[in-house]
């Protein structure tokens, strides 16, 4: 990786360097429209129903957006899935900070953990299913099941790895017990604790997904199973065509946060890095 | 550990490498504590399980006895063991598919800005789609059977090896490409024996997430469409209202799970032992 040193920042390289980025937007969208001719001719080229070009799903996927589908499946999936990840970020780093911190707690539970963690969680939906019955309930006790993990490992393994200097600072200056957790060690592993939630919120859309195929009532898991079970096919395409989109929003969604949230500690940690 | 309190990995999407622990060099008298611990700490956890279930507060019907369960595995033990070996099939040939598109793209890829210029966009968003909602399309267009869950397993295994991949290329010291191309090595040769190497770790940790989802993905494929394995051993368990047998699907499925994790892990410390020495410049 070049790193750009400030006084080669002049005038010419910044014109150079928004030249650069503006080829490669154009790049990418070429990529894309790419992406998009091939699905539309390979569909063209096997002539089946069962494979329906872009067009027809982007315009049904946008007849869904704009019906009832909206308000009955997509709401209450994208709530489901708003509910489980908060309650595994909750979980995941309260839990995190205590196995990362407390060499004693780490290593008892190291076992408990690393078996669960290592479980595929879908094998869980008929228990939940048991438990908590068909509908959103049991998609969002699923979602944590899943995703508290990514945040748990990444703030357990960002506090073991804590300066000494500043743990120090904070005890000598006379911090202890939860302020000490929410102003010393909290900030200085919330780089890693927004890693953590970034993958936490692709890994509940995923499970959500799964859980409403198997046992939702409604949800968009369900309209694109509903849709293959009834052989309504453009419309499954245009299911996961929405979803991918919501993944992707929910992806920028949060890198834009995580830029603004985490806008202090650019520069101070790390150095020269600009994602 | 790094002792500068540096994140390990700035770009959220990248995995980051695995860190050498200082924990136990520093008081080697003790370390036969951790390992007892943990098997402590499952022991607990038994243990609670087994009052949970004793006291009632869950219904017989959502959670089995520890007994139960354990005999249930014995009983079950040859379906048991089938029914992974289908499992570990289909995961094998979608992670191998994927492994080898992933790591000869995102290297391709990762050496040509214009190449990553022109796929950023795509990659930005297949990476964060759910791909098991894919499972209904992809019943429809393969059938059930080997070759639809491989191939979507292979799907999403594909972008986690891919990315870092392309990610560990960009980072190789300069260093050693203008050392090898000092020493005249053809393109394909610093490739293959300069670049990709010194790579290997993060190539590694994205292998190690791979595996994972490998599996998530071929248990949800078996418990959606009923193709067999530890997934589809679960679900008509639950069907049958067997629920010890449940449990003894679901411990089997976490076995299995931890198996390959664990192996992966000790496989690449041992293969890479370059990796600890990297991640620490």
């Amino acid at each position: 990786m070049s790193v750009v040193q400030p006084t080669l920042r002049a005038h010419g390289t910044a014109r150079r360097a928004l030249r650069a980025r503006l080829r490669n937007w154009a790049l990418g969208l070429l990529g894309l429209a790419a992406a998009v001719g091939v699905w539309q001719l390979s569909s063209g080229f096997v002539g089946s129903t069962l494979m329906p070009g872009f067009a027809p799903s982007a315009s049904d996927a946008w007849t869904i957006l704009t019906g009832p589908v909206l308000s009955q499946d997509l709401i209450p999936s994208i709530e489901r899935t708003l509910a489980g990840f908060a309650i595994s970020a909750v979980l995941g780093v309260s839990v995190g900070l205590i196995t990362g911190y407390y060499r004693a707690a780490r290593e008892w539970t190291a076992g408990v953990f690393d078996f669960l963690r290592s479980l595929p969680t879908p094998l869980l939906i008929p228990v939940a299913l048991t438990l908590f019955g068909l509908g959103g309930n049991m998609v969002v006790a699923v979602i944590v099941t899943a995703a508290t993990w990514p945040v748990l490992i990444n703030t357990a393994n960002a506090t073991r790895a804590l300066d000494p200097t500043l743990v120090d600072t904070a005890r000598a200056l006379g911090l202890r017990g939860p302020a000490f957790m929410s102003r010393v060690v909290l900030p200085a592993v919330s780089p890693q604790i927004f890693a953590g939630l970034r993958v936490a919120i692709s890994v509940s859309l995923a499970v959500m997904v799964v859980a409403e195929i198997l046992g939702g009532s409604s949800g968009i898991g369900y309209f694109i199973a509903n849709a293959q079970q009834s052989f309504a096919i453009t419309d499954s395409y245009a299911g996961v065509l929405i979803l991918c989109l919501l993944g992707w929003a929910f992806d920028s969604f949060f890198l834009l946060i995580e830029h603004r949230l985490l806008a202090w500690q650019r520069g101070t940690v790390g150095g020269g890095q600009h994602v | 550990m790094s002792i500068d309190g540096a994140p390990a990995s700035r770009q959220a999407d990248v995995t980051p490498a695995h860190r050498p622990s200082a924990d136990g060099a520093l008081r080697p008298g003790r370390r036969w504590h951790a390992p007892a611990r943990a098997v402590g700490g499952i022991l607990v956890a038994i243990a609670l399980w087994e009052l949970i279930s004793v006291s009632g507060i869950v219904k017989a019907q959502a959670l089995a006895g520890v007994g139960p369960t354990a005999s249930a595995l014995v009983t079950h033990s040859g379906r048991l063991l089938s029914a992974a070996g289908g499992t570990l099939e289909a995961w094998g040939v979608g992670l191998g598919i994927a492994a080898l598109l992933g790591i000869t793209l995102g290297s391709l890829v990762g050496r040509s800005p214009v190449a990553e210029a022109f796929t950023e966009i795509v990659v930005r968003m297949m990476r964060p789609l759910p791909s098991l909602a894919l499972i209904p399309v992809a019943i429809l267009i393969a059938g059930l059977g080997l070759k639809m869950t491989a191939g979507l397993v292979a799907f999403t295994s594909f972008w986690p090896i891919f990315i870092n991949t392309r990610y560990g290329v960009q980072q190789v010291d300069n260093l050693f490409i203008d050392t090898a191309r000092t020493l005249g090595l053809t393109r394909a040769r610093l490739l293959l024996r300069v670049i990709v190497p010194a790579a290997a770790p993060l190539i590694a940790s994205g292998l190690q997430v791979a595996i994972s989802l490998a599996l998530v993905v071929t248990v949800s494929v078996e418990l959606v469409s009923g193709s067999g394995g530890i997934g589809t051993f679960v679900m008509q368990a639950q069907q049958g209202n067997a629920v010890p047998t449940m449990y003894a699907g679901i411990i089997s499925g976490g076995i299995l799970g931890w198996i390959l994790n664990r192996g992966f892990a000790t496989l690449s410390t041992r293969m890479l032992p370059w990796a600890n020495r990297l991640e620490q410049r």
